[in-house]
């Protein structure tokens, strides 16, 4: 079995990418980060790119994520919000694992927030349900109800074949 | 879903409508296969009178409550940073792609300015060439008919 293709392929496993920790509050609209292609005061922000976009771009499918670069002498990301109003970080000479650290602080999700969303997604399925996806898949199941006409025959007073038959 | 289109960052694209200007849109799409974001342009029509955005400036856009015409469906906000003229919003002076302007001229103060050296302060804003010798404006086509006028837009 060969190894993935490309510059550190694990950037590309849905693991990895699940496990992104920065998810952006709801009124973040557009993040942006500027940053330049030389520079040792750039490299947390370039090593920021390289690793960590693509797991912010998956936790957050609905902000528009922006990269742009050789703009300014230092780099610094750039949050939009819903009313306009931006907010300016500067990442000039930090690590990627500060950066991403001072974000979550700042404009991310905290982990009650998300442990507590996560808890509301999975009660939202009704345990009195049956089918497809459901805890349990026919009522059939239950004690006390019909077993399955799939494997017994209902008996005939149930059956509209023999109830509405000619008398 | 509805929140998708709301505020948008692009780019000014070259376009000839009056009351509008084009706008690229680069967002990020997940190939399902590569697990893999490859970028993937969008364009959008903005409402802009003023003419407040030109090729080449990145621009944020709001998704009107209700569109104006068929193809104009977002207006121009804000100019975040306009071609050329870029404003570090750190330190509030003026760049030029990775040094301040300031800096450039203690430079060039030191080492003597050439005579045709652009100079900011003295350049008018933007559009001063624009028909004589910047065809950004509008969108270019490649030349299918010579009718004797003539077609600066043509290559």
């Amino acid at each position: 079995m060969p190894f993935m293709k490309g510059r550190e392929p694990i950037r590309r496993t849905l693991k990895y990418l699940n496990e992104g920790k920065l998810v952006l509050k709801d009124n973040v609209r557009i993040f942006s980060v500027c940053y330049n292609t030389y520079g040792n005061h750039h490299s947390g922000a370039r090593d920021l790119v390289f690793w960590n976009i693509p797991q912010i771009q998956f936790r957050n499918p609905d902000v528009q994520v922006v990269t742009l670069k050789n703009i300014a002498p230092s780099p610094f990301v750039r949050c939009f919000f819903e009313d306009g109003r931006d907010m300016i970080i500067d990442i000039d000479s930090k690590n990627r694992d500060e950066i991403v650290e001072h974000l979550i602080n700042v404009v991310g999700k905290t982990r009650k927030q998300l442990v507590a969303e996560a808890r509301l997604a999975e009660s939202k399925d009704n345990p009195a349900n049956f089918g497809y996806g459901c805890e349990r898949h026919c009522i059939c199941e239950i004690p006390g109800q019909m077993s399955c006409p799939g494997t017994v025959p209902l008996p005939e007073d149930v059956r509209g074949k023999f109830k509405f038959a000619a008398k | 879903m509805a929140a998708r289109g709301l505020l948008l960052m692009g780019q000014c694209m070259p376009c000839i409508k009056h009351n509008a200007s084009k706008i690229r849109i680069r967002r990020m799409e997940l190939d399902k296969n590569l697990n893999m974001y490859f970028k993937k342009d969008t364009f959008y029509f903005a409402h802009d009178p003023q003419k407040l955005c030109k090729t080449g400036d990145v621009v944020l856009i709001r998704e009107l409550p209700e569109r104006m015409t068929r193809l104009i469906t977002h207006s121009v906000e804000k100019v975040v940073y306009p071609l050329g003229d870029i404003t570090d919003p750190i330190t509030g002076k003026k760049v030029v792609v990775g040094k301040y302007r300031e800096d450039i001229e203690m430079a060039n103060q030191l080492f003597g300015k050439s005579d045709k050296a652009f100079d900011y302060e003295k350049a008018p804003p933007r559009g001063r060439l624009e028909g004589t010798k910047d065809f950004t404006h509008g969108e270019t086509y490649i030349k299918y008919h010579e009718d004797g006028t003539e077609q600066p837009f043509a290559v």
